[in-house]
């Protein structure tokens, strides 16, 4: 397990590194400034989650990983792809052919938001599954073995393999759709809010999936807007508020000593805490601040704030802000 | 993996939009160009063109095309091109009144079976199978057989065929819209049945009326064209694609191949032209080609 | 907090919203097989069970949106019979409910204004008057007129589950049905919903359901909490 943030000196390493990812959309009239600016790292073994209001550009990274936007969108920056046994790949200058031929489920993998959309309803989970390991390389007389090792890898009966998706519950249909999602052993695996919709005890079995994911060598980046998901299995987590990362540090650090204003603030309103709203509105993406995006929310904003913070190395993790919470280590 | 190998719904954002996107740009432009052409044709045609479409004139039939008779003449001296315009007026407004005779006749059924639903919808829908297992151009033909021949009898023909697929795209959206959770959140505030539908279903449902509506249209001009075919739909003065075709055909064996293939090229061309417009329409009302701001 | 499991020792109290051994059954499976469950006025009942267990189905039936196959809903004591359009829309606005996805719980043609206004107009209320109770209905829920104007599509999950709140709370419902209303939100919308309908009931003394997944919600918000057997 990673217990602080990656630096620059283990980019060598890493398996995705994004820098300076930005996405723009542009509308009649408007810009919606997505993603700005947004730089992580990730390391074989890392899972990290990203976690934010609805409507901060978080699922947009994902897309953006994946070269699934719409074509109104612009996209500047790099996210280098390191495969520990394919070519190193820029995510964001690879054509649409290249994504498709090497990089999309078989280099990334994605865990869908609703799982029962994502299944093509007129196959047998089985036929889905085994389709895929063999676009993956497995022989046909192999995959019908290696889709049993796989199904009961998610917690899934053999059994109910051979069902369609229509007849399989939600949380059958989730472990399905990671089921195919995994099978390709990609080792990026993108989660996007794969939670959503799902009771607490198969919410707690989908994370410990991607967990163990995790410890058997992939890397994860998991979506959410639930900061209680994010706690039970994030390495590290990325708070993102208006298009940018204002926090980044190690979970327990995070949850124990937010720095940001708007991390602490996020963190009040959980229900087992002061279940107190950060105070305000999000700002429109169409029509950010120039400083600070959080200030006109923010207890501690000064004039200072007028000047946009910039994403420093703060203790064991990174900060964005000019009036951080804990005394961490000088900018 | 299935469902990131679907097709683009969202296509990447780099360069330049891909080549189908390109191809459909063309042909959308393509279509809008025949399309204008053949309507201000047919609309100006009486204006610009100093013959008369139907004066016979035995002494020069059949002759090949040329500057005079740019599209040559048929078997009664008259001119192929002119001609034509005139019955692809005449076409057009049938195939236009046909599918709206049509639109209205379906919607209304679907409409009734896709709000009261229970029996009243049950009966409906078999009464719309049993139509549509009978062979579209024998009920047709016997239709128009029932009527004084005409352009009425053309019209009633083909809307009193061509209604059973309208009924079925308004029944089963309506039936699909009808378990929303928005109509669930309308019907918890207090709206009747009648806002309902006037406020929350009908406006989802006009814009498909209005594509297969349209969709519609070719199909019902290649209808009368078959019926004037075979003599049973407009009568032969009137000059209508289908007549002309059909006398057209005696000139054939003479070598004489102007007076059916132009008109015949004629309907290809301005129906395709609605086809692929039309099919533009829908690829933009179906939402998952259309791209979607997902934040 | 209270658990119980047998909702009979609250009885047929003069007040409430009351489901009496409600039966529902899609085909031939049960999916709630004679439930009984009371909400008194001011109290907020946690309901929780597993998936499948008829949860949805139970809220749909107390919002009066679906007719049970036997038993039936009392308000304040008296049966209610039918469901939907049976009954007049003095009744059914008398219990809201606020759904889990609030896209599809939205018509996409209407703006944010028009979606919480309609059901004022389509109760007869004047222009004036529906724009007047939108305005003060945006500003508790914490929308911007610049919001208002917009479209569901031009708007995050919040800001629109915030709208459908606010439509919930027109008509000042009696009874507020939380269908994993917050589930799809981040952690401060969640508790700004919760504060808005905690401030609600409180004025109104509104009986609220709250169907959630989440312990922690569960245990801050609700009063007493009913556990929904799986039939």
């Amino acid at each position: 397990m990673t217990t602080t943030v990656p630096t620059d000196t283990r980019r060598a390493h890493a398996l995705l590194g994004v820098d300076g990812l930005t996405v723009r959309f542009h509308l009649r009239g408007a810009v919606v400034h997505a993603v700005t600016d947004l730089s992580l790292t990730l390391h074989p073994g890392e899972l990290l989650a990203v976690v934010g209001e609805s409507g901060c550009g978080k699922s947009v990274l994902a897309h953006a990983l994946l070269g699934l936007l719409p074509r109104n969108a612009t996209v500047t920056g790099r996210a280098h792809l390191h495969p520990p046994d394919g070519h190193p790949v820029d995510l964001i200058d690879a054509g649409e052919r290249h994504l498709t031929r090497h990089v999309r489920g078989r280099a990334v993998g994605l865990v869908p938001q609703s799982p029962a959309t994502a299944l093509t309803p007129v196959r047998s989970g089985r036929r889905l599954l085994e389709e895929t390991l063999r676009a993956h390389g497995h022989t046909r007389r192999a995959a019908p073995a290696a889709a049993d090792r796989i199904a009961a890898d998610v917690g899934l009966d053999p059994g109910d393999l051979d069902r369609y998706p229509h007849e399989l519950s939600g949380g059958m249909a989730q472990r399905l759709a990671t089921a195919l999602a995994l099978a390709p052993d990609p080792p990026l695996l993108l989660a996007d809010e794969p939670t959503t919709g799902l009771d607490r005890p198969l919410v707690d079995h989908t994370l410990d999936l991607l967990r163990r994911r995790c410890d058997t060598g992939a890397a994860v980046l998991l979506i959410t807007h639930d900061l209680t998901a994010a706690r039970r299995v994030a390495d590290t987590v990325a708070v993102m508020y208006a298009s940018r990362i204002v926090e980044h540090r190690p979970t327990a650090a995070l949850f124990d000593a937010p720095a940001h204003p708007y991390t602490a603030g996020l963190l009040d309103a959980l229900p087992d805490r002061a279940f107190t709203p950060v105070p305000g509105h999000p700002p429109m993406l169409t029509d950010l601040p120039d400083g600070c995006a959080f200030a006109p929310r923010c207890p501690r904003a000064t004039d200072a704030c007028h000047i946009p913070p910039r994403l420093l190395p703060d203790g064991a993790g990174r900060v964005a802000c000019h009036h951080r919470l804990t005394p961490g280590a000088p900018a | 993996m299935t469902d990131l190998a679907r097709p683009p719904a969202t296509t990447p954002a780099r360069t330049h939009p891909p080549t189908r996107v390109r191809a459909g740009r063309l042909g959308a432009g393509v279509a809008v160009g025949v399309l204008a052409a053949a309507v201000a044709a047919c609309l100006l045609a009486p204006l610009l063109w100093p013959l008369d479409q139907s004066a016979v004139d035995l002494a020069r039939t059949r002759l090949a095309p040329s500057p005079d008779h740019l599209a040559g003449t048929d078997d009664l001296g008259r001119d192929v091109a002119l001609r034509s315009l005139y019955g692809l007026r005449v076409s057009l407004l049938v195939g236009a009144v046909a599918a709206g005779v049509a639109t209205v006749v379906g919607g209304l059924v679907g409409a009734v079976a896709g709000t009261l639903g229970g029996r009243l919808d049950r009966a409906l829908m078999r009464v719309v199978d049993t139509v549509a297992a009978l062979p579209h151009l024998l009920l047709g033909i016997f239709v128009v057989a029932m009527l004084r021949p005409g352009l009425g009898a053309v019209i009633a023909s083909i809307g009193l065929t061509h209604w059973l697929s309208t009924a079925r795209i308004v029944r089963s959206e309506l039936l699909s819209l009808r378990t929303r959770p928005f109509v669930d959140a309308a019907i918890s505030g207090g709206a009747s049945r009648t806002r309902v539908l006037t406020r929350h279903l009908l406006p989802h449902v006009l814009p498909r009326l209005a594509l297969a509506t349209t969709l519609m249209v070719p199909h019902a001009v290649w209808h009368e064209t078959a019926l004037s075919f075979l003599g049973l739909g407009l009568p032969p003065h009137l000059a209508s694609i289908g007549n002309m075709i059909n006398d057209g055909q005696r000139s054939l064996l003479t070598g004489a191949w102007w007076a059916s293939i132009v008109p015949g090229l004629l309907l290809v061309a301005v129906t395709l032209a609605l086809a692929v417009l039309t099919g533009r329409w829908r690829d933009r009302l179906d939402p998952r080609v259309r791209a979607e701001l997902h934040l | 907090m209270t658990v119980t499991t047998d909702d009979t020792v609250h009885g047929a109290a003069a007040g409430g919203l009351a489901a009496r051994r409600v039966t529902v059954a899609y085909g031939r499976q049960r999916v709630l097989d004679r439930v009984d469950l009371h909400i008194a006025p001011g109290e907020t009942v946690g309901l929780r069970g597993l998936s499948g267990s008829g949860k949805s189905t139970l809220a749909r039936v107390l919002a009066l949106l679906h007719a049970p196959d036997s038993g039936h809903v009392t308000i304040d004591g008296h049966p209610v019979g039918g469901a939907r359009h049976r009954l007049p829309a003095a009744l059914r606005t008398r219990v809201a409910i606020l759904f889990q996805s609030p896209r599809s719980a939205t018509d996409p043609r209407l703006s944010l204004a028009d979606l919480i206004a309609e059901p004022l107009r389509a109760t007869g209320a004047s222009r004036d008057q529906a724009s007047a109770r939108t305005a003060d209905l945006a500003d508790l829920v914490g929308l911007t007129p610049d919001l208002l104007a917009r479209r569901p599509h031009a708007v995050s999950d919040g800001q629109l589950q915030r709208a459908c709140l606010a439509r919930a709370l027109v008509h000042r419902p009696d009874y507020l049905l939380c269908d994993e209303a917050t589930a799809m939100l981040d952690a401060s919308t969640q508790a700004h919903v919760a504060a808005v309908v905690t401030d609600y009931q409180r004025r109104s003394s509104a009986g609220v359901l709250l169907i959630t997944h989440d312990p922690a919600l569960m245990s801050r918000w609700a009063t007493r909490v009913v556990d929904l057997p799986t039939p």
